[in-house]
């Protein structure tokens, strides 16, 4: 809202406020204090010192001087000075018969003028009105009315009016030609305003060009109305038209304060003729208002003590507090009940809109005696141990195996394009189907919630390249979205943290160009990235309490050949492996990337608690032995098929060599099993016993031979 | 050498002892010397064996001579043989030398996200406070996100958060206030109504804008919700101040102005002054001197009465701070799209 200083002057003692001083003024600050925040200030020769107020959306009575002069008031104890008014309308109806056929309109007043053939706009209005002068001098006092008292209004051309004023609700398909000369469809519900063959305006939003104000009109019929807030805001946003008048209706208008506005209409309209020496004046000739009902008598009871409790201002004084309320415009009954005083508070009619219980009386005191007079105090405290969150709790436990591995958090957008799901469903037919696709985003990369943090990771990833940074590793705990087949019920279930309908909760890690930042050193070959990465991943399942190992994978978004699931103990829990050339390609990074997701449901579920490992200082010993696999067989399907044997002293086992001569068609891996007991020396025979029972397994069940 | 042990004899046996150790260049030689001086069968061993020959009114004080050519020749002989050690180091301490300047290698450590990190921090001042962490759903129903919170259909409060709608007939989340009505909905239908409840809920938050660099339509926010019997406004912006005086440092000056949520009432917006212009106004803070921090009020009735609590009874507040907003301010960062371009070298800084 636009409030002109010069125009609040005319209504009351102010605080100081100058051109000068205006952004740091008693006016200013008082203003942000009792909740209308001046966001911005205009001065101008012109104009003078000219404020943009944020309002706040349930209050339509800030809209306009008067409801801002009582918020001051209330604060500053100013008296307010209502501006002239006319005595009286006028007795009789006016010439054509109005009817209401609609509970969204509660109250209509049809008010009918005489207009001089020269009318000019007087200066006190000429002043505070945008461009005075463009419209008719009637459309400028209607609009400089609705500035001083909030009530808007439309004028028709009497003439161009047929013969009945119906207030109606809008069927399928009707149109309109607006004031702006344009065409709208009228939503179906709507409230509109017509004669006997016509619509001439769509009520609380635009009036129609047929019925339009000119120069030359010379008898008009003023609307002055209220109208269902609901009703106007759909629409007016289905037409996509903002007036002020919309704006103020949503709002909720003052239903008392028709005849006033009126009455001030008149006014200014007789006055700004009658300043031509001799020349005709504007008359109102006529009144007709329709009302649904009398209007609320609502009333809210708080006590004195409460307010006191509520505001911690224990030495607050009734008289304050009334004395405040009555310049809000409460009418005060208080009354003793026992020790404690009760206010019974009728609620002015201009917020019988948003004012309903004693929560906004104190909120009223609060803002007009000013929040930071309050005495504030932190609550007591009971303290108990609050539930862990289980997304932070797996944080804190694989903190150190990330940041030490030298990863770097980021926070990607929620959503991708249609073009990411296209691709996607490029690599994974039917993945697109599972997309969540948004029905209104205003940017296009924006159309769907993303079902895989790959892409996202890629492009960060190519960007961080471009960018110069030699080691890109990333890591994101983040949301991914799918459509289940069936949509699931939105009934409340029992609580489970990690549970929802369509998400999931991930945790990746991405990274390209070298594992170490450093330039004069050659770069890792894939293969060791490969396990630096691996190392990475390992740390994290170790310091989440879990053995770590590897299976075989299938993800649609990573090479087929350099993929492996992650298992905690035997469960699978996620994915690694370079991502797929297309998406690579697509992302425009230039050399392999590795990415790696886990699911923080299972993961959550699996981890356990790190203990301390049972060790020996008794002899170890080792045996290696070199297997024949096959290229595309993993190696360390052979170390998990030697912890499912469960053998007896076998302390640790791993690979340490993987060989391929060019002419064979597999590959040497050489592995080290090293035996050891914590209770005695084991003794060379057991050992050979136990490789045996190993030989025999991978060769019997697993088809895989030791290299002769 | 004369068999006859005498002071003279020693004496001699003393000026030899220096001239030899004068003479010694190789570190070698100085045990060569020890030897023949002090071991076993060295030329003062022998002195010794002799003095019992000597006759008793000189022995006292030949023996004395005796012994301070063996404790001379002793620390003479060390302190010949640790020079020579001191070269020996100096001039190997001479010949090295380690590049330093080179480049370090290593991956070196990671680092969490600016917007985590104020998100810890929070919640480090809250501990004492005993709220639980909880995140909810970011695809979510019109019930939860807005008509559960008294923010009907049509009503203009809507206009402040642009919402996405997906094809499901849900929304995406536009505040974690949601999460407040789950709970909320949660303690009354399967937890017997039990209070208090203290939750904070944190996470991603969206809003359908044009992207530009000050709006984007993803970002973060931290609420606190606390209900129980006997919270007030002045419990509410006594916390606030708080927490915004363990955020932003207790010289920093907190004020509240009134503000309009329809999930609370009264509503409050707490500002902090200005860390440009310390409150003088400047166009940071639009010659305020202020800046908002972020929204706050006690809960509503309809919202306590729409999950069965009885608001004469029962009362609670809600505090909400733009987490991604505290993270550009903590950071200098330029603008809200920066806080969210995962620009490593910028994130790299921030460790």
């Amino acid at each position: 809202m636009k409030l002109q200083v010069r125009l609040l002057e005319k209504w009351m003692e102010i605080p100081e406020c100058t051109p000068e001083t205006a952004a740091r003024s008693q006016l200013r600050h008082t203003l942000d204090d009792i909740g209308l925040e001046v966001k911005s200030i205009e001065v101008s020769p012109e104009k003078g010192v000219v404020f943009t107020i944020e309002t706040l959306a349930n209050r339509g009575d800030h809209l306009y001087v008067m409801g801002v002069a009582r918020e001051l008031a209330a604060r500053t104890l100013a008296q307010i000075k209502l501006p002239t008014l006319a005595a009286k309308l006028s007795d009789r109806k006016a010439s054509i018969p109005v009817r209401r056929l609609t509970e969204k309109c509660p109250r209509y007043a049809l008010l009918e003028m005489s207009l001089p053939a020269e009318m000019p706009l007087r200066n006190d209005v000429a002043a505070f009105v945008e461009e005075p002068g463009k419209h008719p001098a009637i459309v400028d006092i209607l609009n400089y009315t609705q500035i001083e008292f909030g009530q808007p209004m439309h004028a028709f051309d009497a003439d161009k009016i047929d013969g009945e004023i119906i207030i109606d609700i809008s069927t399928k398909n009707e149109e309109i030609e607006a004031l702006d000369g344009k065409t709208y469809k009228v939503p179906e519900g709507s409230i509109l305003i017509r004669d006997r063959k016509k619509i001439v305006a769509v009520a609380g939003v635009i009036g129609c060009s047929n019925s339009m104000v000119t120069a030359t009109t010379r008898k008009v019929y003023i609307e002055a109305a209220v109208f269902d807030p609901t009703t106007v805001r759909i629409t007016a946003r289905a037409m996509g038209i903002g007036t002020d008048a919309s704006h103020a209706f949503e709002r909720g208008v003052d239903p008392e304060g028709i005849h006033v506005a009126l009455k001030r209409l008149v006014t200014l309209a007789e006055g700004s003729a009658g300043s031509i020496p001799g020349a005709e004046s504007a008359h109102a000739l006529g009144l007709t208002y329709l009302e649904a009902n009398a209007p609320e008598k609502r009333k809210v009871n708080v006590a004195l003590s409460h307010l006191r409790r509520e505001l911690n201002m224990p030495r607050l004084e009734e008289v304050e507090i009334v004395a405040r309320l009555k310049h809000l415009g409460y009418s005060v009954e208080a009354t003793t009940v026992g020790k404690d005083r009760e206010f019974s508070l009728a609620i002015p009619s201009w917020r019988l809109w948003d004012c309903r219980n004693r929560e906004d009386i104190v909120e009223d005191v609060a803002r007009s005696v000013s929040l930071n007079r309050m005495r504030t105090e932190l609550p007591a405290l009971d303290y108990e141990a609050p539930a862990k969150n289980p997304v932070e709790t797996v944080f804190q436990r694989v903190r150190s195996a990330v940041l030490g591995n030298g990863f770097f958090e980021v926070i990607t957008k929620g959503f991708y394009s249609a073009a990411d799901v296209a691709l996607l469903e490029s690599l994974h037919r039917g993945v697109g189907a599972q997309h969540i696709a948004l029905k209104n985003s205003l940017e296009q990369s924006n159309s769907h919630m993303k079902a895989t943090n790959i892409l996202h990771a890629t492009k960060l990833l190519a960007a961080n390249r471009k960018r110069g940074v030699r080691a890109p590793k990333v890591f994101e705990f983040c949301r991914i979205f799918t459509k289940p087949a069936e949509l699931p019920s939105d009934e409340p279930k029992e609580r489970d943290a990690l549970d929802y309908n369509y998400e999931r909760d991930v945790l990746c890690l991405a990274s390209a160009g070298r594992w170490s930042d450093v330039e004069w050193r050659k770069g890792e070959s894939l293969e060791e990235y490969a396990r630096l990465f691996k190392g990475a991943i390992a740390a994290i399942v170790k310091s989440l309490g879990c053995e770590f190992s590897v299976g075989k994978s299938e993800n649609k978004f990573l090479h087929p050949g350099m993929q492996a699931s992650i298992k905690m103990g035997r469960s699978v829990v996620g994915f690694f492996g370079v991502v797929h050339p297309t998406i690579r390609e697509a992302c425009d990074l230039k050399e392999e990337a590795f990415y790696a997701e886990f699911d923080l449901r299972l993961v959550y579920k699996l981890m356990s608690k790190v203990e301390a490992p049972a060790v020996s200082d008794l002899p170890q010993i080792s045996r290696d032995l070199t297997l024949k696999i096959d290229l595309k067989e993993q190696a360390g399907r052979v170390l998990r098929i030697l912890h499912e044997l469960h053998l007896e002293s076998v302390a640790e086992a791993s690979i340490i060599d993987d060989f391929r001569k060019q002419e064979e068609s597999f590959r040497r891996v050489t592995y080290r099993v090293t035996f050891q007991r914590a209770d005695r020396t084991l003794k060379h025979e057991e050992v050979d016993t136990a490789m045996a029972t190993l030989l025999d397994a991978l060769k019997t069940k697993h088809s895989i031979e030791m290299m002769m | 050498m004369s068999t006859e042990l005498s002071q003279a004899h020693i004496a001699e046996l003393t000026g030899r002892f220096q001239r030899q150790l004068g003479e010694i260049q190789r570190p070698e030689d100085v045990e060569l010397l020890r030897r023949d001086l002090l071991g076993k069968e060295g030329t003062v061993k022998e002195l010794f064996k002799k003095l019992r020959d000597v006759p008793a009114d000189e022995k006292p004080a030949i023996a004395q001579l005796l012994n301070e050519l063996k404790e001379r020749v002793e620390s003479e002989l060390d302190a010949k043989d640790q020079s020579f050690k001191m070269k020996a180091l100096q001039k190997q301490l001479d010949d090295q030398y380690l590049d330093l300047s080179l480049p370090e290698a290593g991956s070196g450590l990671g680092a969490v996200h600016p917007v985590t990190i104020v998100e810890e921090r929070i919640t480090e001042i809250l501990r004492p406070f005993g709220f639980e962490n909880v995140m909810g759903p970011e695809i979510e129903t019109d019930y939860y996100c807005f008509d559960s919170l008294n923010i009907p259909k049509h009503h203009p409060a809507r206009d402040m958060q642009d919402t996405f709608y997906t094809e499901t007939g849900h929304v995406l989340r536009t505040h974690t206030t949601s999460v407040q009505a789950r709970m909320l909905q949660h303690r009354a239908l399967f937890e017997n109504g039990k209070l208090p409840l203290k939750i904070a809920s944190l996470g991603r938050v969206y809003r359908n804008e044009t992207e530009d660099a000050s709006h984007q339509s993803m970002f973060h926010q931290y609420e606190l919700v606390w209900v129980a019997e006997g919270l007030s406004l002045s419990n509410l912006m006594g916390l606030i101040t708080h927490i915004l005086k363990e955020l932003y440092g207790k010289r920093r000056k907190v004020r509240f102005v009134p503000k309009f949520y329809p999930y609370t009432e009264p509503s409050i917006g707490p500002q902090i002054d200005c860390s440009v212009c310390k409150g003088d106004g400047c166009g940071a803070c639009g010659g305020a001197g202020w800046v908002t921090v972020g929204g706050a009020g006690m809960i509503h009735r309809n919202v306590l009465q729409e999950f069965k609590f009885d608001p004469e009874k029962v009362s609670g507040f809600a505090f909400g701070l733009g987490t991604s907003r505290l993270a550009g301010q903590l950071y200098n960062f330029p603008h809200l799209r920066s806080v969210y371009e995962n620009d490593l070298r910028v994130l790299k800084e921030i460790v």
